[in-house]
């Protein structure tokens, strides 16, 4: 995760205040909220963080299907502006770490070429004292629901970290002219595939990487998301999202199962 | 030919003569009838069409100026305008006002739609009426609003005979209504309530409405616009009272509350709010179920 | 937040499962029997419930009352989504005051009722050009064949009867609905000027500012209103935000949830257990989505 200075809006330091007096807030349903007591953990508060980022596109060479570095630069630092500063608010609320985390895009009509990256959560710290932070010191981040939670934290396993990856790919106009040329027959267009291959595989590894840097044993619930955003479809914003592990014990706690026939349907 | 009531179409009564039965029940639905010793006999239906002008009373400024006084009982509330003389146009006084001629003709519409749909049902010697589906929505732009009441007839396994040879009703089918009866609670029928509200707005409510209160001092900025509040609370607490005039001892139970509001202009509307439910009555006492036992469910 | 579809703490009953078909159909013609004698002279009860929520709710001895509502609406003047600076006060005010009048109204007809509190609240808000309304509907609950309480211990919350018994199970208890809003402006620095003078993919601080100080200024009232309540904690905290339909450039931010305190000496531990249903049925596989769950 990048450093970022202290850059909270005002409000926000005296609304974290409030939470750090006993009140907690969170988005966790009821269901939710019970696990995660369950697991010795307790919600200290929701918390949050935005950036509003220019995403507008650059020249490119028509030609050539190839990666957009620099906006791949922007909505990888739109992102973690927006992650830092929600990890920020709950390291001011002494937490262990984040569930629930959503990471959603806005876009607004007065701002054309720009988007609002957010990401919010809950807060939780361990009830027990024992610190729960991940491998650097900070709370981790997870985009486990209260009942994943529940269960990973019975398997021996700890989440460590939202981890992400992400590629911009711009598929060049050229191969079109070639699908036309060969229109009639029905044949790999290499230039496609090649093209979304290499953007899927290096936002997957931009992803792992990540999660190397936490000293994770593997990653959960991993998924690929392609967006256009508001750039036309040749230009898609592949994104690789999973909650990176550890495994601290041996012992899997989570009870055996009854198995059921639930004859409803 | 089974015997059908005269207002029915003859269509209906071939429709029963036939053996099979037909019915909108779901599969899951279908098996927890047969569960409780309900036999299906038929899906039966009942329509009928009112005209529906929406026009209602003008407002008394442009056409004709005196408060409406209601029928006796009915809601009425008015206010006077706190400003001196203004001009021909200014309203000085505003009226919410129920319109029972409203509700009267609702209520007569979806009467008339059950009245029908129960004649079916007896007709096929039904018990009682499952899984009933009541809808009214107009028709195009023809001016007229259809009422449409629409269920499966059942036959309660070695049941008695209906109380006034009218068969129970209730929206309710399949599990939720096995859980229902579970719960010592019978269904006596589906009831509906109708509550119809008309705001003649006065002036405060009409520049509230507007959006011009700063027009009229600042203070008025951010006030609530009371004459529409009480509007509001008073068509659903007039929709609760006639559902409690029906319910006669009974209780109502999963009820469902719809308000909807027609701007007019000027501040002026007209909102209606339906109570629908089903009409209960407990036949036994009730121990509670123990304490239901969490689960986490993996996949 | 939404459950994941896969997990979900249940609340199964176990009454169902030992039920032998002969009892229900012996019920159902007891059911049938009892409609010619008249209705025992008992009050009335109406409510929107669904039996599986009177039915938990049962099971910790409690039972619905009556159906009640409350509603209001503020105005907004002409000319505030004219585009501006900073905060829209007169917006974030009427969402408030409608909020909280509306609350006080269902409450009042909650404590007429003799109901303990209100569950299952469904809340609804508008805001339209020159007004923002605010309806809450749900039931008056209480312990069975309780009296009344003073009207200050009296609860609103949006909690559904499910969710309201499994907090009691644990030793919490709502104390009513808290909520914030913020309406602000986007900032003024039109989008072309910004552009021109950055060439680069960069953070637009201005815009960031404003809106992660709106949503969290929307936040910390509807916490205000939780502490002012004395409450605990906040749970199923609901966000929205977007642009108003009718004016694009500003853009309002709620919160609201329902407000909850430790009632017990301390949390009591529900300890689930868990089930693994077999219910996969044969033929639904669907290559295009994750065949675990």
């Amino acid at each position: 995760m990048s450093e970022t200075p202290k850059d909270l809006p005002e409000g926000a330091s005296r609304r974290l205040q409030e939470l750090e007096h006993g009140l907690f807030t969170s988005d966790l349903s009821v269901n939710e909220f019970l696990l995660i007591k369950e697991v010795g953990f307790h919600p200290l508060g929701f918390v949050m963080g935005s950036s509003i980022y220019h995403t507008g596109i650059q020249t490119r060479k028509w030609g050539q299907s190839q990666e957009l570095t620099k906006l791949t630069g922007a909505m990888y630092e739109a992102r973690e502006l927006a992650m830092a500063r929600m990890e920020e608010e709950a390291d001011e609320l002494g937490a262990d770490g984040v569930v629930g985390v959503r990471l959603d895009v806005n876009y607004y009509e007065w701002g054309k070429d720009a988007a609002e990256f957010i990401a919010v959560g809950t807060a939780v710290k361990a009830e027990n004292g024992v610190s729960h932070r991940n491998k650097l010191g900070k709370p981790f981040t997870s985009d486990l629901s209260g009942q994943d939670f529940w269960t990973l934290m019975q398997t021996g396993y700890i989440p460590q970290g939202l981890v992400m990856g992400t590629c911009v790919y711009h598929i060049a106009h050229r191969g079109l002219g070639q699908t036309l040329g060969s229109a009639g027959q029905n044949v790999e267009l290499p230039n496609f595939t090649q093209a979304l291959y290499e953007a899927r595989e290096l936002a997957m590894t931009r992803m792992q990487d990540e999660s190397n840097r936490l000293g994770a044993s593997g990653i959960v619930g991993v998924r690929l998301e392609e967006k256009s955003h508001q750039w036309g479809s040749h230009t898609i914003e592949f994104l690789s999202l999973g909650t990176a592990v550890v495994k601290t014990s041996d012992e899997v706690t989570l009870p055996k199962p009854t198995t059921i026939i639930s004859l409803d349907n | 030919m089974a015997e059908v009531a005269d207002d029915l179409p003859e269509a209906a009564g071939r429709r029963f003569a036939d053996g099979a039965f037909s019915s909108g029940l779901t599969v899951p639905d279908f098996a927890a009838c047969l569960q409780m010793g309900l036999e299906p006999v038929g899906y039966v239906q009942g329509f009928c069409v009112m005209q529906w002008g929406w026009r209602g009373m003008a407002s008394p400024y442009g056409g004709f100026g005196a408060p409406n006084q209601g029928g006796p009982g009915s809601y009425t509330e008015s206010w006077r305008c706190p400003h001196g003389f203004v001009s021909a146009e200014h309203r000085g006084w505003g009226q919410n006002f129920e319109q029972s001629w409203v509700e009267d003709a609702w209520v007569q519409g979806f009467s008339s739609a059950y009245e029908r749909m129960v004649e079916e049902a007896t007709s096929l010697g039904a018990h009682g009426v499952v899984g009933l589906v009541d809808t009214s929505g107009r028709l195009g732009d023809l001016g007229v609003l259809e009422f449409r009441v629409q269920g499966t007839a059942v036959r309660v396994k070695e049941g008695p005979a209906p109380v006034d040879g009218r068969p129970w009703t209730t929206y309710l089918a399949g599990q939720r209504l096995a859980k229902l009866i579970e719960a010592g609670y019978a269904p006596v029928s589906i009831t509906a309530g109708v509550a119809s509200v008309r705001i003649w707005a006065y002036c405060i409510t009409e520049y509230l409405t507007e959006g011009s209160a700063t027009a009229w001092g600042s203070q008025m900025a951010g006030a609530e616009i009371e004459q529409t509040a009480k509007a509001h609370m008073a068509v659903r607490r007039i929709a609760r009272e006639h559902v409690r005039a029906q319910l006669g001892g009974d209780s109502l139970h999963g009820a469902s509350l719809v308000t909807t509001e027609r701007e007019l202009g000027q501040g002026d509307a007209e909102l209606q709010c339906i109570l629908r439910g089903n009409r209960v009555r407990r036949f036994k006492s009730f121990d509670p179920i123990p304490a239901p036992r969490p689960t986490v469910r993996l996949s | 937040m939404t459950d994941s579809p896969s997990h979900g703490l249940g609340v199964g009953d176990d009454g169902a499962a030992d039920n032998e078909g002969g009892n229900l159909e012996q019920e159902m013609l007891e059911a049938a029997r009892s409609l010619s004698r008249p209705a025992a002279a008992q009050s009335s009860m109406t409510s929107d419930l669904s039996i599986d929520e009177e039915l938990t709710l049962h099971s910790i001895g409690w039972e619905p009352i009556e159906l009640v509502c409350g509603v209001s609406l503020h105005a907004v003047p002409m000319g505030v989504w004219n585009w501006g600076q900073g905060e829209i006060t007169y917006a974030s005010g009427a969402y408030m005051s409608s909020f909280a009048t509306a609350t006080e109204r269902i409450h009042r007809e909650c404590a007429k009722a003799g109901g303990h509190g209100v569950v299952g609240v469904h809340v609804e808000w508008a805001v339209h050009r020159h007004h923002i309304d605010v309806t809450l509907v749900g039931t008056a609950v209480r312990p069975v064949g309780s009296k009344r309480v003073a009207a200050e211990s009296v609860f609103v919350s949006d909690l559904s009867g499910r969710d309201f018994t499994l907090l009691h199970a644990s030793g919490w208890a709502p104390l009513g609905l808290a909520a914030g809003a913020s309406f602000v402006y986007a900032p003024r620095r039109s989008m072309g000027t910004a552009m021109k003078q950055k060439s680069q993919n960069v953070e637009l601080t201005n815009f960031t500012e404003a809106m992660y100080a709106a949503r969290e200024s929307a936040m910390e009232r509807m916490q205000q209103s939780a502490i002012a309540m004395r409450g605990t904690g906040v749970v199923e905290v609901k966000v929205t935000e977007g642009p108003m339909a009718f004016a694009h450039h500003a853009v309002g931010f709620t919160a609201y949830g329902t407000v909850v305190h430790l009632v017990a000496e301390q949390h009591r531990s529900l300890a689930p257990t868990t089930v693994l249903p077999l219910d996969d049925a044969v033929r639904a596989f669907d290559a295009t989505s994750l065949r675990g769950t």
